[in-house]
């Protein structure tokens, strides 16, 4: 039962990372990305190829698997947002983020195969059970990932610059700054934080090309519950998420997972449609 | 696409080369020709609906894959295991994929497209889940066998006409709809909400009743799918199926119903055609998706409009400063 609950938290943890990805996004963009689990499913797939394929060292493996997901973000950005957002339809995003995401998710399928492939240890370990560090390691990322954020946004100039230009993008833009490039390196972020949360998750959900889809919509449901925008948020509906699917697959069987998530995601829309920790939606007269 | 008389002709011309395209599998006697254009045509019973959500009232629906599995499961369950007649089994599944949408659709269609694209997107998943899931039900992996429908309409070539028939009743309904009142109402919701509300326009329940609608005609292509499958495992309701679906919609452009057509048409075609596509189809879709989103967000559709219609028309669209007499002047006379 202990470890149906680790095992819950650090699938809690890798949703929350997903979730707090979509806010990194959402803040500067307002963008909901499609392709949101799919950096950390890139992440996962370049941290396993580098390390087990190409035997680099795990802190060269690391590196390399960040930046990719940094150039993944950034083509996101220049590729299916930046013109996007220029148009006058507001949901082209949807459709154009959700194109990337599968062009993105059926190359690396190509390239990969489409059977998941294990991830290589990161530390030596003598056994698994309750201090397998394939529970531990996304636990520890997450936390690392909200507590930087934080810290990023309160109490540096540049993450300032971000929360300006989240508040109120026009203002923002007269006092001078460049949101455009702001929006980019929100994206650049987006990514690598994304590689991040899936390296560090990799021993838990294997390099799997498939994992991107499951992971946009179970993060997306963690941030919904959470309230978009809340980085608090995004991790309570992350373990929320995480605790209930490792219960049901543990109780009913792993058929059920996404059935009880939608559910949720159902219920918390109909009774609460800023989430728990969000700011009511503004009525957009 | 609503037709004024100046655009009935082109219309006309495009029905009757409709009609005549619909005739050539049947004519060129080749069993493997009739099954791709029946298989196209369900998935045109299920587009030609899903258009006036995705394209009319511009609702995201992506999961609309998993209506289709629930009306094909419907269809094989009630005419085979349980022996019921085809033509109520096949209603059944769309009357039972109706109330799915509504149950689907009254507490997801109120908010921001994102959401209800995810919430659609994960309800597909969830029914190929569930469909392995319940083998007591559905036989699981190993799928079942679905019956065809009664005489007239039992060989290969009487299937296909009764898929026809069926494919060009959604077809009037769908341009009967989209060019009255409901057309209006639908565009107006898709344009602008606050403005759809300021005419006494609820766009929720609009939305909503296209959802329906558009359940119903899956269920119904949902059937019919398992009959031109003869077969149906939960394999054969994958995502990328429905994400064609959804792209053929997109590339053939917006508020018009003869555009998702040949969308549709193509976009199953090509794969046929090429036959080293098909390993990289999903990703075709993808990149198709994504240029037409970038390059012409109307579709193909209005860009053919756009060159159908001559250079007047397009310059005066460029410019737009001052007033074009020309057009105002055709538009009074055509009152």
């Amino acid at each position: 039962m202990l470890l149906v609950l680790i095992s819950g938290l650090a699938l809690g943890a890798l949703y929350g990372m997903t979730a707090i990805v979509y806010n990194v996004t959402y803040s500067t963009a307002k963008v909901l990305s499609f392709g949101t689990g799919h950096f950390a499913m890139v992440g996962g797939i370049i941290g396993a190829f580098l390390i087990l394929g190409l035997h680099w060292p795990i802190w060269a493996g690391l590196l390399g698997c960040l930046l990719v997901g940094a150039l993944f973000g950034y083509a996101t950005e220049l590729l299916a947002v930046r013109r996007v957002l220029v148009s006058s339809d507001q949901h082209l995003w949807v459709l154009s983020t959700l194109a990337l995401a599968i062009m993105v998710q059926e190359a690396m399928g190509l390239w990969w195969g489409t059977d998941p492939t294990p991830f290589p240890h990161l530390f030596a370990q003598q056994r698994g059970g309750l201090l397998d560090q394939k529970y531990w390691l996304p636990i520890i990322a997450a936390a690392l990932m909200a507590g930087g954020l934080e810290i990023f946004y309160r109490h540096t100039l540049l993450g300032k610059i971000f929360v300006a230009v989240s508040e109120d993008d026009f203002a923002a833009r007269a006092r001078g700054l460049d949101t455009g490039r702001v929006r980019t390196l929100s994206f650049v972020m987006a990514g690598t934080l994304g590689a991040l949360s899936g390296f560090a998750a990799g021993q838990l959900t294997f390099a799997d090309f498939n994992l991107g889809t499951t992971l946009s919509l179970a993060g997306f449901i963690a941030a919904a519950l959470g309230g978009i925008g809340s980085s608090l948020g995004a991790m309570v509906g992350g373990v929320v998420m995480g605790l209930l699917t490792a219960f049901t697959s543990h109780f009913f069987g792993a058929e059920y997972q996404k059935t009880i998530a939608i559910g949720l995601l159902a219920l918390v829309l109909v009774s609460r449609p800023q989430g728990l920790f969000g700011r009511p939606l503004m009525r957009d007269v | 696409m609503v037709g004024p008389a100046g655009q009935r002709r082109p219309q006309t011309i495009a029905a009757a080369a409709i009609a005549l395209t619909v005739l050539v599998p049947p004519l060129t006697g080749n069993l493997y020709y009739v099954h791709v254009a029946t298989v196209i045509g369900v998935y045109w019973i299920l587009i030609a609906t899903l258009n006036l959500l995705v394209g009319y009232t511009g609702t995201l629906s992506i999961g609309h894959i998993g209506l289709l599995a629930i009306g094909a499961y419907t269809f094989a369950i009630l005419a085979g295991t349980v022996g019921w007649n085809s033509y109520l089994a096949l209603l059944a599944g769309g009357v039972l994929c109706a109330s799915i949408g509504l149950l689907l659709g009254l507490p997801s269609l109120r908010l921001p497209g994102f959401y209800f694209a995810m919430v659609t997107t994960a309800f597909g998943l969830i029914v190929s889940e569930l469909a392995l899931a319940e083998g007591w039900l559905t036989n699981g992996s190993v799928g079942m066998a679905a019956p065809t429908f009664p005489a007239p309409f039992a060989s290969p070539d009487g299937f296909y006409t009764l898929v026809t028939l069926i494919g060009a009743l959604v077809t009037w309904l769908c341009w009967n709809l989209a060019r009255s009142m409901w057309g209006g109402r639908m565009m107006a919701v898709r344009d602008s909400r606050i403005a759809a509300l300021s005419l006494g326009i609820p766009p929720a329940r609009t939305k909503l009743i296209v959802f329906v609608f558009s359940g119903f005609s899956a269920g119904i292509a949902g059937g019919l799918f398992a009959t031109s499958q003869s077969y149906i495992t939960p394999d054969a309701f994958t995502f990328n199926l429905g994400l064609y679906f959804f792209v053929s919609i997109i590339i053939g452009g917006r508020g018009s119903i003869i555009g998702p057509f040949i969308g549709a048409v193509l976009l199953a075609l090509i794969p046929e055609l090429v036959g080293s596509l098909q390993k990289y189809g999903t990703f075709f879709y993808g990149a198709i998706l994504l240029a037409v989103v970038l390059l012409i967000p109307g579709g193909f559709g209005e860009l053919a409009a756009r060159i159908g219609s001559g250079p007047k028309a397009g310059t005066s669209d460029a410019t737009g400063t001052g007033p074009d007499l020309g057009r105002l002047h055709e538009a009074i006379t055509r009152l």
